[in-house]
């Protein structure tokens, strides 16, 4: 698929795209997001002292009923991913290996990220280390999510009492660490100038091949081709000084 | 305003349960649907606290030196002077009133039943409608609020006819409390105590009790929940300082790259 576009300065521009995610993964993906914003905001319902009016009575019990048909959906989302597409599933899972190009991405974020300096970003494979590390978040988060729902939904009342004030405390610190790195992905995925693609990959399935190269070399070119491009890079670099 | 209390001379009571009627009558609870008699082998009835059983006299058979009695408990929401149930609700249905009464105002309440949960004595019931969907409404003895808010006795008080509960300033309550115990033991019942004053911030219902706490099943040293203070008081701020930092953070960040760099470089 190649689009024909117009930069800025009225050149054309071809822009070739590469597939990334199957069609099965972005429903997932959005299904997860009708899932986890309404559990968000009928939780904090009952979390945010300002929001207390619409967790009393009658508008409080519908907050509940939302949160649970909605917990629904979230714990559904990875099952169904599980059983229609195992081995993307595993092809996943099979991306969360740290090394020290991770190291070098954790040194160079803040730089490129924030600042928008193109710093010496060792390369990146299928996912970045940010990625990753939103991922691991977002697979503990779900897994703690839905052991401590579980058990105040359907245990309250058998499970001793000091087991479920527990559940309540780990599902507020579950909540914090995910709402954070929601918001953080959300940033990234929307605002951020620089990370265009990532939108485009989820609604339409197809990253551009000059920005996966850039971003991900190591799963556009390979290990061994991306590293050997980024040691020349950095010795052309230093060359010039 | 001073703190009101019942006090409860367990010594008197003589189980006759007019207190149970009494609160079902003035309450409007149910006789039957939630608290079914149920034989296991003792003569109390109902088995236990329920959404429709709000006080209930408890029996124990205790032995001591080979000679068998009865021991009496009216059980109840012990209107803690600390009240865990309070500090978790998260619709102010549950209210801790100046004279020290927790109340409930059941319009309010979602059903999500932490206060049952958190509860260091168990005694708020919760009424589950729905498991599936969560509808439930939780209950409890209010010292019926609607009386003792108009100067009237709760329920229970006024009707006892052993004369064996009392209502009225928490201070006269232990003291008389204190004196009928120094009765008690000068004649013999030499485990005699008074069961609740120093507890969870001062109990709104303390007991004459002729026995040791533990014989009728009562905690020695109750806890307002450690995880509640966790909770309420670490857990719930740091999530907003959290949430808002990241708010804040990102928006310097946004602000931060877009002037660093310029869009047309962007490919």
């Amino acid at each position: 698929m190649n689009t024909q576009a117009q930069n800025t300065a009225g050149h054309m521009v071809q822009i070739r795209w590469i597939p990334k995610y199957t069609f099965i993964e972005r429903f997932l993906h959005w299904m997860h997001t009708v899932s986890f914003l309404p559990l968000l905001l009928t939780g904090l319902v009952l979390y945010l002292p300002s929001l207390q009016a619409l967790a009393q009575g009658e508008a409080g019990i519908w907050m509940r009923l939302v949160h649970r048909l909605a917990a629904v959906l979230f714990i559904a989302e990875p099952v169904l991913y599980g059983i229609v597409q195992p081995l993307r599933l595993w092809l996943n899972i099979k991306e969360f290996s740290f090394d020290r190009d991770d190291l070098g991405w954790i040194k160079n974020a803040f730089g490129y990220y924030v600042l928008g300096r193109h710093a010496d970003m060792p390369p990146q494979g299928r996912y970045n280390t940010g990625e990753k590390m939103n991922g691991v978040v977002m697979i503990a988060s779900w897994g703690a999510f839905v052991v401590t729902g579980l058990i105040m939904w359907f245990g309250k009342g058998i499970v001793p009492a000091a087991l479920f004030r527990w559940m309540v405390i780990l599902h507020d610190v579950t909540m914090i660490a995910a709402v954070c790195m929601f918001l953080v992905h959300l940033y990234l995925a929307v605002a951020h100038p620089l990370m265009w693609a990532a939108l485009v990959s989820m609604r339409f399935g197809v990253t551009s091949a000059s920005y996966a190269a850039e971003h991900h070399a190591k799963w556009y070119y390979g290990p061994k081709r991306a590293k050997e491009l980024y040691e020349a890079k950095k010795k052309m670099a230093s060359e010039h000084t | 305003m001073a703190r009101k209390a019942m006090l409860i001379d367990e010594s008197k009571c003589t189980a006759c349960r007019g207190c149970q009627v009494a609160c079902k009558q003035w309450n409007d609870l149910e006789g039957w649907s939630y608290s079914k008699t149920i034989n296991h082998g003792g003569y109390e009835n109902p088995p236990s606290l329920s959404p429709q059983t709000w006080t209930r006299i408890k029996f124990t058979e205790h032995e001591d030196a080979g000679t068998f009695r009865w021991l009496f408990l009216k059980e109840g929401c012990m209107h803690c002077g600390d009240p865990a149930c309070v500090a978790v609700c998260p619709t102010k249905a549950l209210k801790q009133k100046p004279d020290g009464r927790v109340t409930l105002e059941p319009a309010l309440c979602n059903g999500c039943g932490y206060c049952s949960q958190f509860c260091p004595f168990g005694v708020p019931q919760l009424e589950t409608y729905g498991l599936f969907s969560g509808d439930a409404k939780i209950s409890k003895c209010t010292f019926c609020q609607d009386r003792t808010d108009n100067g009237l006795l709760p329920a229970c008080v006024k009707t006892c006819p052993a004369k064996a509960l009392f209502w009225g300033d928490r201070d006269e309550m232990i003291a008389n409390g204190k004196k009928r115990v120094d009765m008690l033991q000068k004649r013999g019942f030499s485990n005699a105590s008074l069961y609740g004053e120093t507890l969870v911030g001062g109990l709104g219902r303390l007991y004459v009790l002729i026995e040791k706490p533990e014989a009728y099943g009562l905690p020695v040293d109750p806890q307002y929940p450690v995880t509640t203070s966790i909770w309420q008081n670490v857990i719930r701020p740091l999530g907003k300082v959290a949430l808002g930092a990241s708010i804040i953070g990102l928006a310097a960040a946004w602000v931060i790259i877009r002037r660093n760099i310029k869009m047309e470089d962007v490919e």
